[in-house]
Parts: C-alpha cells; sequence; structure tokens
C-alpha cells in the first residue's frame, strides 16, 4: 500500500461519459422542445 | 415576457462555444496535464466535477436572483427565467452528485457518504427538483410564478450552506477548490470548462426561458387589441400582465 490511488481511468472514463450523456440529453431536450413550442406556436395552437 | 419570438442566434453560439471549449477542456485534463500526487489519474475527475459545481450554484443562484426580481416587478420574463434557471441548476446539481460519486468510490472506498458537503447538497437537489415538480402541478400561472418564486428564495439558503459546510464542519470532502488551493498544473483544463459549462447552460436557459414564454403565451392567450386592454379589468393578484 503506497497509498496512491492505483488505476482509476475506468472511473475517470465513466465520469466523463455521465457528464457528456447528460449534458448532450438535456441540450437536446431544450432543443426539442424550443422547436415544437415554437411549431406549436405557429399553427397557432 | 422574455421574447418568444426572437430569431437571435446568440443562445445557439453560446451553447456551440460552449461545446468547443468543454472538448478542449477535457482533452487538456485528460491528456496533457499531470496525475495529482494521491490520487493520480483519478483526480482527472475534478476538471468536470468542480466547474460543474461552481456553475449548479451560478445556475441556481441566477433562479434566485430570478425569483426576487418576479417578485419585486411582476414582469413574466423573470418568470420565465427563474424556470429555465432552476431547472438547469437542478441537472447540473444531479450530475454534480453523479460524478461526485464516481469519484468517491476509488478514493473513499464508498459511492456516498452522508457527510455534510453531500448531504447539503442532496437537499439543495431535493428542495428545487421538488419546486420544478410544483411548477408542474399547478395549472395557475400566476399563483405558480408566485409561489415558485417564494419556494426558491427559501430553498436558496441552502445553497451557501452547500458551499461553506466543508468549512463549518469536520467533511470528508475536500475543501473547495479555488485558484489558491489548487496546484497551477491544474488551473487552465479547470477554467476552460468552467466557461465551457458556463457558455453551455447561459445559452441553454435562454432557450429554456423562449420554451417557458411560448408555453405561457399559450396558457394566457393571444394579447388584448389595445382598444380592449384599456378597458379591460387589472389582473386581480397584480401579477398578470
Amino acid at each position: 500500500m503506497s497509498g496512491v490511488v492505483q488505476g482509476g481511468w475506468e472511473f475517470v472514463i465513466a465520469a466523463y461519459v455521465v457528464s457528456a450523456l447528460i449534458l448532450t440529453g438535456y441540450a437536446s431536450s431544450v432543443f426539442f422542445r424550443y422547436r415544437s413550442e415554437k411549431a406549436r406556436a405557429t399553427r397557432g395552437g | 415576457m422574455t421574447n418568444p419570438n426572437s430569431q437571435s442566434r446568440v443562445p445557439q453560439v453560446l451553447v456551440a462555444g460552449g461545446v468547443v471549449l468543454l472538448l478542449a477542456g477535457s482533452f487538456w485534463g485528460l491528456f496533457k496535464a499531470p496525475g495529482e500526487i494521491f490520487m493520480g489519474d483519478v483526480q482527472r475527475i475534478m476538471y468536470v466535477h468542480v466547474p460543474t459545481a461552481w456553475n449548479a450554484m451560478l445556475a441556481l443562484s441566477f433562479a434566485f436572483v430570478c425569483a426576487v426580481a418576479f417578485l419585486f416587478t411582476n414582469s413574466w420574463k423573470w418568470d420565465n427565467r427563474l424556470e429555465a434557471g432552476m431547472e438547469m441548476g437542478v441537472v447540473l446539481s444531479i450530475l454534480l452528485c453523479m460524478q461526485g460519486a464516481i469519484w468517491a468510490k476509488p478514493t473513499w472506498g464508498v459511492w456516498w457518504d452522508w457527510d455534510p458537503r453531500l448531504t447539503t447538497t442532496a437537499v439543495m437537489v431535493f428542495a428545487f427538483g421538488g419546486i420544478l415538480a410544483l411548477r408542474n402541478a399547478v395549472e395557475d400561472p400566476v399563483k405558480r410564478a408566485v409561489w415558485s418564486s417564494v419556494a426558491c428564495i427559501v430553498a436558496f439558503a441552502d445553497v451557501p450552506i452547500v458551499y461553506f459546510s466543508v468549512k463549518w464542519w469536520n467533511s470528508l470532502h475536500q475543501a473547495q477548490s479555488s485558484p489558491a488551493t489548487v496546484s497551477k498544473a491544474f488551473h487552465w483544463p479547470l477554467r476552460i470548462n468552467a466557461f465551457g459549462i458556463l457558455f453551455l447552460w447561459i445559452g441553454l436557459v435562454a432557450l429554456r426561458s423562449r420554451v417557458a414564454a411560448l408555453r405561457l403565451r399559450g396558457e394566457l392567450g393571444p394579447p388584448l387589441p389595445k382598444a380592449a386592454e384599456a378597458q379591460a379589468p387589472a389582473p386581480a393578484s397584480g401579477g398578470a400582465p
């Protein structure tokens, strides 16, 4: 035991993948909702 | 009201700029910056975790400012921004907890601990998440705006507690990361990602406020013609436009 965390790249990759998925997912939902609300407003709904 | 018909592309440009900065900062943090002396490569999680924490608190602070502004001005634009800022703050706070859990496992040996920083952060997520649920449950736009503004102001009391929790109590969580507490070699990827997430959320909040404004316009109906508006009775609670 050296007191230094060994390896751990799987945790690093997991953190970056989770971040990318959540930010991309939320951004997509905002763009999708914006487009659909604009289309609804244009139709007069 | 936030102009729902705005054709400005500034939000999309901000989002695109944020993505570019995040890619650059993450590349620097993952492949160029040195590993930390005790945590080794696991510390590279810091380059997304710390900027997420800063920006989650900023987004919720923005929501707080919008809540206060709405109560003082009764202007719908602040209610639209409040909804957008709170939603963004909750998304970033949930992401923050997930990143933290992934970092905690190899360094603390557990995914979660009821330590002051983590507990107050969990309270923050549930408080603001609850307000978003409240907004969905209330149909009257005036009541929804007033109630959620007041609730947001009350819930915001937890945000400085989250920030100072590591100073006020013995915490498993390390102290706040700032240029003074982080080695110089780690500054640039941290800063680039912090601005990346900042641009990203500002752009998304601007677009999300337009969504809220469009929905509100659908709820309130079309604006009255000028002549009819002059004869129309004033809004009962002083909140409606």
